[in-house]
Formats: C-alpha cells, sequence, structure tokens
C-alpha cells in the first residue's frame, strides 16, 4: 500500500481554463496559510458597518484573515480598526464581543488605552526610564482603512489598490439594495447569527451565490412552506433562465442580478405600512426606479473575500481552518421605514436563515458534505463549466450568463488564482 | 397549588417525544397562541423588540418548522432518527398564577450523534404551561443555550 504523498499541484494547475477546479483548493492546510497571505493579508477585507458602533466608545471584535482587530468609534467620533493586541505583551486586550467602554484595559499587566488607541498609562510606569514614550506605545491601527456608505473595509497591506478600485462596479449593486432604505442608510443593529461549518471557506460565496441552481434540490421543502405562508414562490424566479442575471465582476466579486427578472405581483393587498414605504421609496428614487427595486428581489452579492449580501442580510464569511469556517448573518434593517417593514425582513430572516432557519441549515449540511466529498482524489477535478459556451463580456468589465449558469463562479477563481500567483 | 411531580411528568413527557422525534404528539402540546423561542444571549428577555434569534416561533411558524421535520425530506434532518437523546434535571417551579398558569425552569443536556462526532447542546429551558384537565398545554417555551452567543452548527430539531 503506497503511503499519500503530498499534493504538489502548482497554483496555475488549481483552476483551468475549462472550468475545472482542483480538489486541492479545499483541503491542503498548507494552501490555507498560503491564501491567508496571498489574500487575507494583502486585499481589502470588510469589518463591519458603521450603525454597529454608534456611539463613542462602541466597539465591535472582528478577525481580518486570523488576525484580531477592534472596530472602535473614538471619543472623536472617528471609526478606526486597531489590531486587538496589548503594545506591551501582545496579550489579545478586548475579550468582548462588543460593548461601549471608555478605555480598554489589558487584563495581564493593566496597561490601558483610549478607545481612539492611544495609550493612557502604562503600569509601573518609573521603571521603564525613558524607553516608553506613550505616543509609540498607542494600539497599532490597521495599516489601511476606507468605507464605503457606512461599511467599513481594512487592509493589513501597507500598499494595494484602493478600495474604490477594490469594489469597482459592485458599489452598484452595494447601492442597490442600500438603498431600499429612502433614507439611503442601513442598521445592523438587529444582532447576529453565528454558525460554523465543518468546512473550506469557499464554499459558502460559492454555495451562497447559486440558489437557483441547487435552491430546488436541496431547499424545496423550505420553498414549498415560504410560498404557503407568503404566496410567492421563490423557485418561480428560476422558472425561465434570464440572461445576466449571473454576473461576475472584475476583482473576484459575484452578483446574482434580479432586476431583469421581476416576480409576479403578491397576492395579497399592501398593507397601510407597505404603501407608506412604496411612497417614501418614490419621493427618493422616483417611480421607475422605485417600482423596478420593490418588484424585483435586490441583487445578491459577494465583495471578494468575506462580504456577502443575502436577501435579508450581511453574511461574513470568516475563515478558520482549511476545514472549519464561521459565519455572521447581521439582519439588515433600513432606515426610514415604517416599523412593519423591517419587523418583516426580520421575520423573513429567521424563517430562512441561521443554524435553525428553513434554508440556512441545508447549505451547512451540504458543505460539510462537500468537505467529506473532497477527500475522494480519483480523479480530483470538479467542473464548474455551465454556460462557458454562452458567456460574453460586460460593459463593466466582467462577464454575464444565464440564471444558473457558472459564470460568476469561474471569475472568483480567475481571481483567486490571480491572487495566489502574486500577480495582484 | 400545581402538583410538582404532574409538572416533572409533563416535562419528562415532553423531551421523550422530541428525542423521539413524535412532532405530531409534540405539536399537539402547544396552544395556539405559543411561542417557541430560542434567543441569542443569557437573558429570556433578550430577542424581544427587533433583535434577531435563533428561533423565535409563533404558533403559525412553529407548525412549519413541525410541517418542515416531519417530512423526513429535508436534507439537514437525514439520517437523525433515533440520533438523540437529552436529560433534563434541576425541575423547579418558578411561578404559579392564581388562574393554572405555571412557569417552570430546568436544565438540560442533549447529545446528538448528527455525525461520527457526536455533538453537545446544553441549556436552561422555560416553559410557561396551563392546566388543560389532567395535564398541560404548552404557552411558551424558551431555551437559553449556554453557546447562543457563539458559533454553533445547523440546528435541525426540536431543542
Amino acid at each position: 500500500m503506497s503511503v499519500a504523498t503530498a499534493e504538489t499541484t502548482g497554483d496555475s494547475e488549481l483552476f483551468t481554463a475549462e472550468a475545472r477546479i482542483n480538489g486541492r483548493v479545499y483541503r491542503d492546510a498548507d494552501l490555507f496559510q498560503r491564501e491567508l497571505e496571498q489574500i487575507w493579508y494583502k486585499v481589502w477585507v470588510y469589518i463591519g458597518h458603521e450603525s454597529e458602533v454608534p456611539e463613542p466608545g462602541c466597539f465591535v471584535r472582528r478577525q481580518i484573515g486570523l488576525q484580531p482587530v477592534i472596530m472602535v468609534r473614538g471619543q472623536d467620533r472617528k471609526v478606526r480598526v486597531l489590531y486587538n493586541r496589548c503594545r506591551h505583551r501582545g496579550n489579545l486586550l478586548c475579550l468582548a464581543d462588543k460593548g461601549q467602554t471608555a478605555r480598554f484595559v489589558c487584563p495581564y499587566h493593566g496597561w490601558s488605552y483610549a478607545n481612539d488607541g492611544q495609550l493612557l498609562e502604562p503600569t509601573f510606569e518609573e521603571g521603564y526610564d525613558n524607553h516608553l514614550t506613550r505616543e509609540q506605545f498607542g494600539l497599532t491601527p490597521v495599516a489601511r482603512q476606507d468605507s464605503y456608505r457606512g461599511l467599513v473595509f481594512a487592509s493589513v497591506a501597507e500598499h494595494g489598490q484602493t478600495l474604490q478600485q477594490h469594489l469597482g462596479a459592485v458599489t452598484e449593486f452595494l447601492d442597490l439594495f442600500i438603498d431600499l432604505s429612502p433614507q439611503g442608510e442601513i442598521a445592523l443593529d438587529a444582532g447576529v447569527q453565528k454558525v460554523a461549518y465543518r468546512g473550506n471557506w469557499k464554499y459558502m460565496p460559492e454555495n451562497s451565490m447559486e440558489g437557483d441552481y441547487h435552491g430546488p434540490f436541496i431547499h424545496r421543502v423550505a420553498f414549498d412552506l415560504y410560498a404557503r405562508r407568503t404566496g410567492f414562490d421563490v423557485s418561480s424566479l428560476a422558472t425561465d433562465e434570464v440572461p445576466d442575471v449571473i454576473r461576475s465582476l472584475p476583482g473576484g466579486h459575484m452578483v446574482e442580478d434580479y432586476r431583469g427578472a421581476p416576480f409576479s405581483p403578491p397576492k395579497r393587498e399592501p398593507s397601510p405600512a407597505r404603501l407608506e414605504y412604496i411612497d417614501r421609496m418614490k419621493a427618493r428614487h422616483g417611480p421607475d426606479k422605485a417600482r423596478q427595486m420593490l418588484t424585483t428581489l435586490a441583487p445578491l452579492l459577494y465583495v471578494f473575500p468575506n462580504l456577502l449580501y443575502v436577501i435579508t442580510h450581511i453574511r461574513v464569511v470568516q475563515p478558520v481552518r482549511v476545514d472549519l469556517t464561521h459565519s455572521y448573518y447581521y439582519p439588515v434593517m433600513l432606515t426610514g421605514v415604517p416599523d412593519e417593514i423591517n419587523d418583516a425582513r426580520l421575520a423573513d430572516h429567521e424563517f430562512m436563515f441561521g443554524a435553525a432557519g428553513f434554508v440556512s441549515p441545508d447549505d451547512l449540511e451540504i458543505m460539510e458534505r462537500n468537505q467529506v466529498g473532497m477527500q475522494a482524489r480519483g480523479h480530483d477535478w470538479l467542473f464548474i463549466g455551465r454556460g462557458l459556451h454562452r458567456e460574453h463580456d460586460m460593459p463593466d468589465g466582467g462577464r454575464g450568463g444565464l440564471t444558473r449558469d457558472e459564470t460568476h463562479l469561474r471569475g472568483f477563481w480567475r481571481h483567486y488564482v490571480s491572487l495566489m500567483r502574486g500577480e495582484r | 397549588m400545581i402538583d410538582p411531580r404532574a409538572v416533572e411528568a409533563f416535562i419528562y413527557h415532553e423531551a421523550r417525544l422530541v428525542d423521539e422525534m413524535d412532532y405530531t404528539a409534540w405539536f399537539a402540546l402547544w396552544d395556539r397562541d405559543g411561542r417557541y423561542h430560542v434567543p441569542i444571549g443569557a437573558d429570556p428577555a433578550s430577542g424581544q423588540g427587533r433583535q434577531v434569534s435563533i428561533i423565535n416561533d409563533d404558533y403559525l411558524r412553529l407548525e412549519q418548522r413541525v410541517d418542515r421535520l416531519k417530512t423526513g425530506s429535508v436534507l439537514a434532518m437525514a439520517g437523525q432518527r433515533g440520533a438523540m437523546r437529552r436529560v433534563v434535571s434541576n425541575i423547579e417551579v418558578l411561578a404559579e398564577t392564581p388562574d393554572g398558569e405555571v412557569e417552570i425552569g430546568s436544565n438540560f443536556i442533549l447529545g446528538v450523534a448528527r455525525t461520527a462526532e457526536q455533538q453537545m447542546w446544553i441549556g436552561r429551558t422555560l416553559h410557561r404551561l396551563r392546566s388543560a384537565g389532567a395535564g398541560f398545554r404548552i404557552a411558551r417555551k424558551t431555551v437559553l443555550l449556554i453557546n447562543s452567543e457563539h458559533e454553533t452548527p445547523l440546528l435541525q430539531f426540536i431543542i
């Protein structure tokens, strides 16, 4: 019996022009380490939304790859992304997931920092002679930080694309869900569901962005229940395949753009709150755009590498190990709408998503099985070739495909390979 | 006065029904204004207002949940029959109202053999029960998981 040898496939062979992915990308622990360096510690990573830290001193704990950071609003109201590590001996400074504080005090030796990161007080300071100046021992800010409409991104790399360059054409789609608020403002103030699955992180963007293909197979029961509850059959969105629903964008971003696929009118009369919402949307966007936004599903989107918007929520992908991933589901609440609209969004969200929703668990289960399947190496290639012959270039530099095509996945993998090769 | 033994017997009975996935019999225990709630956070009141929960079912949603579990075709449920057992303990009558409503606290440890690796779910349950004939009906069941604020695996059974 032969002993399994180290996997030696070159990066150029991880994804081929024939739309084949090597199974190693999901199971190779060395590759996972290289992804951290080549991807997570190079590109812009979504950190959080400014509404999560509404007041001075409000903070949330986050990660960039495996590196712990804090997003905190200082007394000066400025939002900062700081490494969550005491400058003294490197202890994890902040353990709480979120909170509000004037100062962070390290539990190890008591050094304290203001909520803008400045060192307030080293302890037993007299013993440090003049080696310790407060200016030099503030919390370390992440190299680069920027935001788009309240979405805060950071990069631990000193150099690279600007956030604007990184986002590129995906801002059009970010706008579409943020503008579901007639004030053009969302709030992530309804809490978070946290899930874990024993599978590679890349399954999450892949699986989240192709519901029309796998939906009828793994979500049939949930779709039926939803149709019974609301009169809206989700699967009707994909009865006919519509051109350019599936979009890949430069930068590895993916979009399911349903603007060309309006859903059938609801069977129920709109409630007074809904009518009020429609009026406010018309006032902001004009009747045509408002109608388009309210009669289609807001695009599902993936911003490389860790941000998703899926129907009701912002979803964050957090790699832990090559075969373990955490994911965070933040329901997106709309500012400036009648309460009933957000209540309904939250009810829809709880119906579908989270560990005990009627949709998410099927995805989590299938991703875990995917990880197991990937241990079989007889023919070590996955095939994402649907629509390869008919995909076409879009004006934004991406490519378009039909509803169930895998055009967007190919865009993701092309970008992935280019980063792993160090081409960007 | 509520007979604590009757309360205990009811809690054990309920636990056995969900362990054995007899969801029809379990759902029949509920009153129509019932709420089944698994909040995120240690406070039974969390998940009130506009805060997302792990589960926050009114009677209609609970019926859908049960329907979904009963179809047996739910992917995430495959292979679970006979694969879970819970131990319920520390049962206490916390409050009683004159009209026969009673608040019960209890703790549980639930083992689930969803894969070769067993999962353990631990928590506290608050039952609000109403006397009905010789037994009770469930008006509210709130489950406080000790790990509700951490990352959990999928939860596709009745906790």
